[in-house]
């Protein structure tokens, strides 16, 4: 008898462990997609403004210290680019997050399982 | 920017005066956190209005007559150069994301109009958010107190009911 409760302390352990360590991923995973967020608003704001834009208005592109000037049609074709590069990242982001969570709530059944377990042990003693 | 809060619609459905007094406690200190991340969220969006709102005034005071015109440059936030105002028609705009763009005075003018208007925008529908929070926060909170008087009162009860037959 001991011999086995003490074999199931050891799985409620590990169980509660990769628990653990699922939600940490989870919260890093969570503000991993509220930066990609912003960041495709930010863009989405960007392609906007430059769709208002007429052929005279001059367009320029940081890099490091440096504004270089850019050609109004390739901005917008890259700043459109981004746009899709950021929501697809988003999208996979948005389905790990998901999967993720359904690994928790999977973790968390055998949990009240073991733990089930481990009260009708204690009773029986 | 600030990002949309999820819809809680669902849990608004559920009849609070049915949950435990612990569950009230998780639903409240949840709300709390949400209701600071609103809060933030608010904070940093009038932070943003406000920064538009002073490019668009610094542009207001340009005059058509300025041409020439000397001014001092800040180099840092206490350091100034003289300079001189040469072209008064072209602005360059950071938009974000390392696009800058030029604009005319008028065109300069718009644009900042328009963040402002934006950022307004997403005030309102936070500030909406925010109400729509503090009203369901206000109600667990009003559910979790009457529960507490309950409980209170029935341990008083059974501790008076319990003391009767004692000194009899």
């Amino acid at each position: 008898m001991d011999k086995n409760s003490a074999a199931l302390y050891k799985k409620i352990q590990t169980e509660v462990e990769s628990y653990q360590n699922l939600q940490k991923s989870c919260v890093k995973m969570v503000k991993q997609r509220a930066l990609l967020e912003s960041q495709l608003n930010e863009n989405k704001c960007v392609l906007d403004e430059l769709n208002l834009l007429g052929p005279d208005n001059k367009v320029y592109k940081l890099f490091g210290p440096v504004l270089v000037k850019q050609e109004l049609e390739e901005s917008r074709q890259n700043v459109g680019k981004r746009i899709e590069y950021i929501s697809k990242e988003l999208k996979s982001s948005t389905d790990t997050l998901e999967s993720m969570e359904k690994d928790m709530q999977k973790h968390q059944e055998t949990m009240a399982k073991y733990q089930q377990q481990w009260q009708v042990a204690a009773a029986m003693k | 920017m600030a990002a949309t809060p999820s819809a809680t619609g669902k849990t608004e459905m559920i009849d609070l005066t049915k949950l435990s007094p612990e569950q009230l406690i998780q639903i409240k200190q949840e709300f709390e956190q949400e209701m600071t991340n609103v809060q933030d969220s608010l904070s940093t969006l009038h932070g943003c209005k406000a920064k538009y709102a002073g490019s668009k005034e610094a542009l207001e005071t340009f005059q058509p007559n300025w041409e020439n015109r000397q001014i001092l440059v800040p180099l840092t936030s206490s350091m100034y150069v003289p300079g001189r105002v040469k072209d008064l028609n072209n602005f360059v705009i950071d938009i974000g994301t390392g696009y800058y763009i030029e604009k005319d005075l008028e065109g300069a003018k718009d644009y900042f109009k328009r963040r402002v208007d934006y950022v307004q925008e997403q005030i309102e529908k936070i500030e909406k958010i925010h109400l729509q929070k503090t009203r369901f926060f206000n109600s667990v909170i009003g559910v979790l107190e009457m529960k507490q008087a309950a409980a209170a009162k029935l341990l008083q009860s059974q501790q008076q009911s319990a003391a009767v037959p004692q000194s009899s």
